[in-house]
Order: C-alpha cells, then sequence, then structure tokens
C-alpha cells in the first residue's frame, strides 16, 4: 500500500537542530514539519514587527534553511514551517535568500496568510461576531481593546496544500496550527478532501498523527517516564510518520538514533495537551483519540489505526494578546545553619519592606525553591529545615508598572546585604512584560487565508 | 488486604497547559491498575487534593483503549503560562504533583502493578 513518511523537525522555538538535519539526511522521509510557534511567540513576534517592519518571523528560520536545504534540495524533501510568525512574507523572502545563495535555481517558496487578523478585531465585531473569552466567559473585548498587541488565528491546512499543489518546495505560514504542518502534506499526497464523508476519519487520522509527532522528542522517549532506560538521549532523534493511504500510520524515528519509540512513549504524548480525547478539534477536522488502537510491531514502529473523527468545524480558536502590566523577579538562596528559618525571615522582612516602602503589587508570590515551588499547596515540609544543605526563596510579583516590577526586584536585592549570615544570590533578572492570551472564536468563512509562490531564478 | 499507596505506584503521567487549564494524562501500568485508577480517581479526590492550587472544576475523560485517564484542572495555572507567578508556567509538573495522591489498594492490586512496571523497564531496556 501506498504510504509517506513525514519528519517532524521542531517543536519550538529553540529546539536541537541536529535532530532535524538527522531526519534530512537519514530519515527516508518525503516532508518535514517545523512548529516554532507557542501561545506566548505571536505577541514576542508582533512587538519586534512593530519596531522593525522586516522582522517578526522566527530568526532561527536562516540558519535553519542553511543547514537543511543542501539536503532537502537533493533528496527532494519538501519542508513546512509556521516560522512565518508575524511576518511570513519576509520569512519567505530570507529563505528565498538562502536557496539563492546556495544557487538552487527554481527552487520555490510557498508563503501562507491571513492567520492575522489585528486589524480586522471591529471590522468582525461590526458584522455582529463577539470575541468571548473561553476561559472567563467575558462576552466580548472591550476590557483590553486598548491593550491588544496581537490577534492570530489558528488556521488549518487548506493553503499549505494549495501551496504544495502550486509546486512550493518550502512553505512558510504563520499561526497556522501545529497540527496542519502534518495534515497538509498527507492530504495533499493522498488527494484526501475536506468535508467529504469518505476522508472524514482518514483526515482524523492525519491529525492524530500530526498530534502525536508535532511535539518532536515528546513521543520519542523525551519527558518521559522512561527516562532511566531510554538510550543514548543525548542524541536522541526526532519522530517520523509513515502514513498509509488507509490512514494507518507507523510511528518510528531515525534507525540508529537515540530515544525510545513504544506504546508508552505514543500514548504519553497521545494524552498531551488534550482536552476531551473523544472530540480533538483542530481547524481541519475532530479526532475522537479514544477509538484508536497502537500496537507495536517491532522495536521503535508503533502502528495507530482505527481513528475516528468528525468534519471539521464552522469556528476557529484565535489567540487575542494584551498588554497586562509586568513581572518582577528575584531569587535568593540560604545555607545551613538554619537554612528553613533564615528563608522564612527573609520572607517576613520582604514582605514588611515591600509594605514599608508603599510598593503595592497586585499579586505577590513566595516559593521555596526545593519545598513547595512545584508541589505549591500539596508539599510535605521537611520536619527538620534547619538541617537542609539550602533553601531558596524565590519571589515573583504582578504589577501595573514597570517602577513597581521593578521596586520589587530591587528589594530582594536589598536582601544581600540586609538578610541573615550567607545570604546568597545570582544574576538578577530584569522585569518583563506581560502579555495576557484572550482565548476566543471566529467564524471560518470570516477568515481570508490566501498563499502564493515565489521563485529562485 | 487494603493498603494506601500514592498514585504513582500504578500510573504513569503527562502534564501540560491549554491557557489557564491544565491537563493530566494518566497512564496505568497494567489492566489491573486501569480498573482501579477509574474507581479511585475522581473529580472530588483530585479537587481535594490539590487545594488551592486547583480554583475551577476538576474532569477525567476515561480512555478505555489505552488504559488511561485525561484530568482537566480548570484554572490551575494562576491565569495561563503568560501571565502566571508560578515557576512551573505550562504546568508540566503537575503530573508528578498528583502522583503523590493518596489511593487505597488491595494488595494484589499493588503487587500486579509493580510487577507490570518491571516488565515494562526491562522489555524496552534493549529497544
Amino acid at each position: 500500500m501506498r504510504y509517506i513518511r513525514v519528519g517532524a523537525g521542531s517543536a519550538y522555538w529553540g529546539d536541537m537542530l541536529d535532530p532535524a538535519v538527522e531526519l534530512a539526511e537519514k530519515g527516508d522521509v518525503q516532508y518535514l514539519g517545523f512548529d516554532h510557534l507557542a501561545e506566548l511567540t505571536m505577541a514576542i513576534l508582533q512587538r519586534m514587527k512593530r519596531r522593525d517592519a522586516s522582522k517578526g518571523y522566527i530568526p532561527d528560520i536562516v540558519p535553519w534553511m542553511k543547514a537543511l536545504l543542501p539536503t532537502t534540495s537533493r533528496k527532494g524533501i519538501k519542508i513546512l514551517t509556521n516560522a512565518g510568525g508575524a511576518n511570513p512574507v519576509q520569512a519567505g523572502l530570507e529563505v528565498i535568500k538562502v536557496a539563492r545563495d546556495l544557487k538552487l535555481t527554481g527552487f520555490k517558496v510557498g508563503v501562507v496568510e491571513g492567520d492575522d487578523i489585528l486589524h480586522r478585531l471591529d471590522d468582525i465585531r461590526a458584522q455582529g461576531w463577539r470575541f468571548t473569552n473561553l476561559d472567563t466567559g467575558e462576552e466580548d473585548i472591550d476590557s483590553i481593546h486598548d491593550r491588544i498587541v496581537s490577534a492570530n488565528v489558528y488556521i488549518g491546512a487548506d493553503e499549505l496544500i494549495r501551496a504544495l499543489e502550486q509546486g512550493a518546495d518550502v512553505v512558510v505560514a504563520g499561526r497556522c496550527s501545529d497540527n496542519a504542518l502534518y495534515v497538509a502534506p498527507i492530504m495533499h499526497e493522498f488527494g484526501w478532501q475536506f468535508d467529504h464523508p469518505a476522508y472524514v476519519d482518514k483526515i482524523a487520522s492525519a491529525i492524530t498523527v500530526g498530534h502525536i509527532v508535532e511535539c518532536t522528542l515528546g513521543c520519542t522517549g523525551g519527558m518521559s517516564n522512561l527516562w532511566p532506560i531510554v538510550k543514548d538521549s543525548h542524541r536522541i532523534g526526532f519522530p517520523i510518520a509513515e502514513v498509509y493511504e488507509n490512514g494507518d500510520a507507523v510511528i518510528t524515528k531515525v534507525e540508529g538514533s537515540g530515544g525510545l519509540v513504544c506504546e508508552w512513549t505514543v500514548k504519553e504524548h497521545l494524552l498531551y495537551e488534550v482536552h476531551d480525547p473523544s472530540s480533538y478539534i483542530m481547524p481541519d477536522g475532530i479526532a475522537d483519540f479514544t477509538t484508536l488502537t497502537l500496537m507495536e510491531e517491532s522495536p521503535n514502529r508503533v502502528r495507530v489505526r482505527g481513528v475516528k473523527g468528525k468534519t471539521r468545524p464552522d469556528t476557529l480558536k484565535v489567540c487575542i494578546g494584551y498588554e497586562d502590566g509586568f513581572i518582577g523577579e528575584g531569587v535568593i538562596f540560604f545555607p545551613w545553619p538554619q537554612a528553613l528559618d533564615k528563608a522564612r525571615w527573609a520572607e517576613k522582612w520582604l514582605k514588611e519592606r515591600i509594605d514599608y516602602m508603599g510598593v503595592q503589587p497586585k499579586e505577590l508570590r513566595i516559593d521555596y525553591v526545593g519545598i513547595n515551588m512545584l508541589a505549591g499547596g500539596t508539599a510535605r515540609w521537611p520536619e527538620n529545615g534547619n538541617g537542609m544543605n539550602e533553601v531558596g526563596l524565590r519571589v515573583t510579583a504582578r504589577t501595573s508598572t514597570y517602577r513597581e516590577a521593578d521596586a520589587i526586584r530591587r528589594e530582594v536585592t536589598h536582601l544581600w546585604l540586609a538578610g541573615p549570615i550567607g545570604t546568597s544570590f545570582g544574576v538578577p533578572f530584569t522585569p518583563r512584560p506581560v502579555v495576557a492570551l484572550w482565548p476566543t472564536l471566529v467564524p471560518r468563512e470570516m477568515v481570508k487565508t490566501t498563499s502564493f509562490v515565489m521563485e529562485v531564478m | 488486604m487494603k493498603v494506601r499507596v500514592p498514585l504513582a505506584e500504578l500510573a504513569f503521567t503527562r502534564s501540560g497547559d491549554k491557557g489557564d487549564r491544565c491537563n493530566v494524562g494518566l497512564m496505568a501500568k497494567c489492566p489491573t491498575c486501569y480498573e482501579t485508577l477509574k474507581r479511585e480517581v475522581t473529580p472530588e479526590r483530585v479537587k481535594a487534593f490539590f487545594k488551592d492550587m486547583v480554583k475551577g472544576q476538576v474532569h477525567i475523560y476515561p480512555m478505555d483503549n489505552i488504559h488511561s485517564l485525561e484530568v482537566i484542572l480548570d484554572n490551575a495555572l494562576e491565569g495561563g503560562a503568560t501571565r502566571t507567578l508560578r515557576f512551573d508556567q505550562t504546568g508540566k509538573s503537575m503530573g508528578c504533583v498528583l502522583l503523590r495522591m493518596e489511593i487505597e489498594v488491595e494488595e494484589g492490586e499493588l503487587q500486579a502493578a509493580r510487577e507490570a512496571e518491571k516488565a515494562i523497564m526491562e522489555k524496552y531496556r534493549d529497544w
């Protein structure tokens, strides 16, 4: 039966490059997907673009393409990436430059636009749509209207497919769903159509495959419960989905690479960042993860079969980013003897000091590093805290202004000298602006996506 | 005879975030463990275990096909990754935190879970 092999080359902005190069060189893949965007990233990129109109894409796209194109162009491997971020056109031009430097005449770069609706929000509202906050239930964006910095729709595979149809060797998108980077090549190769009953389950299968591999080593032994026995993790392999025309898929990795693909590592990622597993909603369809079976075929090969699904939703998810004050942060450590008592003393000192200086944070949080920073209210406090080698105190505060965030940060640094004997500190942080997210929906028909293809002459 | 053990004896985990919502996957180490998980891990108990860490509701979705539970914790990340004061902004540790919740199991169930884990670690050591 016909199949294609699709590799996952990036899970986030800053992921490893060498396993992606390994996929291109040794993975026997026809397509590579690269996800570089998290929920917050679009707001950061919009800010970069506002400062400099020629920026706003993921800068890694340049070194990544330099490392990959010599191999992918020779082998005919196609690349799909959302590194376009807030500026897919410029990112596309950057890829063209790299291809031109490599003298790849005839090399084609597709660009997908239309996910950015920052300047269309009021227009869409004027047509009667309300951007209700999915988390809080707030009915519309009036309360944040003046502070909005980004608004991006998680678009689906349609325009990516169109770019592939036009012969693109690299497809650069902005905020397409991570998932669409994998659904697009699969649908393109097998000719599966949206909104057609024969393909609904198959597309759901492609969505499931995309979900399993999109976080790269999330399914090959990274973040794993089996960490003590995962081999050669320092040269861990990124995943490959071998997708068959009937919708079956085998999850695997480059032969001989480190890491592990087994029933458990695939399950680990199936469960990751999912809400109702019977209804995993993506722009390209809805997958029911409760219908599938997993089967280990041989070492590092797991077959996924039997995914059922529903046709794609009428609304698309939108993330609206808005400015929401600042965070000031500081960390200090206290050594034995009486490490825990010293930390407690410092907490009291800080609270009194903040009050004394008249600083009013909107929220103040104090973590005891090594005791409750992760475990929070469930933490079991040590019976002999004063016998501990060291205890850290992490202080964070949310404030309305930069000045207040800086004031909190400074008070932590004042403990360097004002604190108990042995008080230690590292390099101080600078206050950071907060971009909060307003998750909401928009009707599919109100989002106009487009694509075009450029060519190296 | 029944014994009280941490959930870690019976389940593996992975957790993450979507906005202010944290999702915790629990994978039963063996088929018997899955039945125990379904019985012992209830929204009420999970909510009580997390105390003030989970401000919203807890929902649990069973996945009989892969012997797993998807546990959804609403308003559990102090506002979500971009604005939270939590060090663990994206809830990666929340699964491990939940593994410390105590559940009541038959000694036989505990034994089965321990043997299952041992077999899993042995099986993949040479892959």
